[in-house]
């Protein structure tokens, strides 16, 4: 009955509020489109935005060896979570039965286990170094630390339920699934869908004012 | 009907039920003779025995063959199976819980009778640096894989005794496979985490013979029993020394385990299996005694772990000689903070302090 409920009445509302929300926010950020620059043309824009999205891929020149930590745990999180959302087989076979009529060859067991490695261990330690940096633990609110433990809660709930040997543990792991996508598009978990955008934005203003970003 | 036909009649019915009765006594008595010879002493063979002493291969080599491919195909029953499971039920599960019982009603009697150990001199509000941001994190990172693969791996061995009569058998079923998932899932994270605690807690694990007084005086453990040391003591040398060795043994164990795909036969899972167990309670009965320490047991002890920072008395009652050079070089009563960020957050090394060959502070890092 309560899978029921969370693979019925519930996903259906969580999809509902996460399409909605996230199509509300990107609106919501195009339609205050950009300032007026009124200064001359020093380069091309479009140029700018790409090289931006690249550039700040990786560190700034200087500072690699004082955010080596962050950004292995960070690349080591985001590569294993996004294999396992969309390569896991259990979650193909998902995305094709109840959202799109359609899936993909999903990942070898071994890639899925050592994406999901990959994902534990960063979110961890990414975590774990925000909490413990005195200057980012100062800049971190309560909408860091709450992104992160949903996350975790998710992923760990869905390793419970790896094999589906009980519907109780797929009720567990969909439950937290629909809770982090009502949370998705009112927190700073937004940037999986504007984090181009804001490069690509600061990038394009910058390379038009001639500045090497 | 003539007489001579009703008499015929009857002879057959006595001969029929004799005949009856007769085959029933044969059916209940029969199969009571191998009891009567063997409690009078006779031997009565088996036939089946050969069969099966053969089909269980304990006495012959393994020369079966078979078309199935792949290891142990050819084995129809691995007798060394049974010799485990006895070992798991028999001995590992009775006196595993009575080593890690045991430990922690000697660490509850000590805590009793000693209580916390204090700061004899007071907090003195000046603060030195013990552990860098890295070390806290990759800390606090390998303790929560020794959480989570602790209770799932205590879920699977004693669960079965402890959670069914609370959850009752289809509760435990739900549990155990929840954790049975957890447990093989963080395996391999856990030996990112011994690899990591080598990497960044290695330098100063060294043991000389500081470490040796320290040891014959209890860690300092009991009043009137100072022991110097240097950044760190013989038990955290010693803690050190058995994460790494325990932890690499329980991971690789664990490991082999948990890829059955490379070919490896029962008879290495078994071993893998004690090996894994056996280890894993004594890291655990060990875990407990530093998780006490560092956290009840001692005053000030848990800040070195989670701000980074100790108090300068402290430092000087636990590991004075480390005291000592950390004043020398005026890296007593600093701002926590300031002192982060003038050495780029995390890129100041502590140790090496009060040992011999001690390189001090690289202040070019900065």
């Amino acid at each position: 009955m309560f899978l029921d409920f969370v693979e019925g009445p519930f996903w259906y509302t969580a999809v509902v509020i996460f399409v909605v929300g996230v199509a509300l926010r990107l609106v919501d950020i195009f339609r205050h489109g950009k300032q007026e620059d009124l200064a001359s043309v020093q380069g091309s824009a479009a140029a700018g935005a790409l090289r931006t999205i690249v550039t700040r891929s990786w560190t700034a020149p200087g500072f690699t060896r004082g955010a080596a930590f962050h950004l292995v745990a960070g690349y080591m999180f985001h590569i294993g979570l996004f294999v396992v959302i969309f390569f896991a087989a259990p979650h193909v076979a998902f995305i094709e039965e109840r959202i799109l009529g359609f899936g993909w060859t999903p990942a070898p067991h071994w890639l899925f286990i050592l994406a999901a490695i990959l994902a534990f261990a960063g979110l961890l330690l990414a975590w774990l170094r925000r909490v413990m940096h005195p200057v980012m633990r100062q800049i971190s609110t309560f909408d860091d630390h709450a992104a992160a433990i949903l996350t975790f809660v998710v992923m760990f709930t869905g390793c419970m339920a790896l094999f589906q040997s009980h519907d109780s543990l797929r009720a567990i792991h969909m439950l937290s699934v629909e809770i982090l996508m009502i949370y998705f598009p009112f927190s700073r978990l937004m940037h999986a869908f504007t984090f181009l955008i804001s490069r690509g934005y600061t990038g394009a203003a910058m390379a038009r004012k001639g500045v090497n970003t | 009907m003539s007489n001579a036909s009703t008499k015929r009649k009857r002879r057959r019915y006595r001969a029929a039920k004799r005949a009856a009765l007769i085959l029933i006594c044969c059916v209940l008595i029969v199969p009571l003779i191998p009891y009567g010879l063997s409690a009078t002493g006779s031997q009565v063979p088996n036939p089946g025995t050969d069969l099966w002493r053969a089909v269980r291969q304990r006495d012959e080599p393994a020369n079966a063959r078979t078309q199935a491919e792949g290891v142990d195909a050819a084995v129809l029953i691995n007798a060394t199976g049974e010799d485990w499971r006895q070992f798991r039920m028999d001995i590992l599960v009775p006196i595993g819980a009575w080593i890690l019982g045991g430990v922690f009603g000697m660490i509850t009697l000590f805590y009793l009778l000693r209580g916390r150990i204090p700061m004899e001199g007071g907090r003195s509000g000046r603060l030195v640096p013990r552990f860098s941001v890295n070390q806290r994190v990759v800390h606090w990172f390998a303790a929560s894989q020794v959480v989570i693969l602790g209770v799932t791996g205590l879920v699977l061995l004693y669960g079965r005794f402890v959670l069914i009569p609370l959850l009752g058998p289809e509760g435990f079923s739900v549990t155990a496979a929840a954790c049975k998932e957890v447990h093989n899932l963080f395996g391999p994270i856990f030996l990112l985490a011994v690899v990591l605690i080598a990497i960044l807690f290695g330098r100063g694990n060294r043991f000389n013979a500081i470490d040796l007084k320290w040891f014959l005086k209890a860690g300092g453990l009991f009043k009137g029993m100072p022991a110097s040391s240097g950044y760190y003591n013989g038990g955290q040398k010693s803690w050190f020394w058995l994460t790494i060795l325990l932890g690499a043994a329980i991971s690789v164990s664990g490991l082999i385990l948990d890829f059955p795909v490379f070919e490896q036969s029962r008879t290495v899972t078994i071993w893998a299996h004690l090996t894994h167990s056996v280890l894993t309670v004594l890291f655990i009965a060990a875990a407990l005694g530093h998780i006490y320490i560092g956290t009840i047991g001692m005053e000030g002890a848990a800040e070195s772990m989670i701000q980074g920072y100790v108090d300068a008395n402290w430092a000087n009652e636990h590991h004075d000689l480390w005291y000592q050079e950390m004043e020398a070089a005026g890296m007593v009563d600093v701002e926590p903070n300031a002192l982060e960020e003038v050495k780029r957050h995390d890129n100041i090394d502590f140790r090496g302090f009060g040992s011999p060959g001690s390189p001090g502070v690289d202040t070019k890092k900065g």
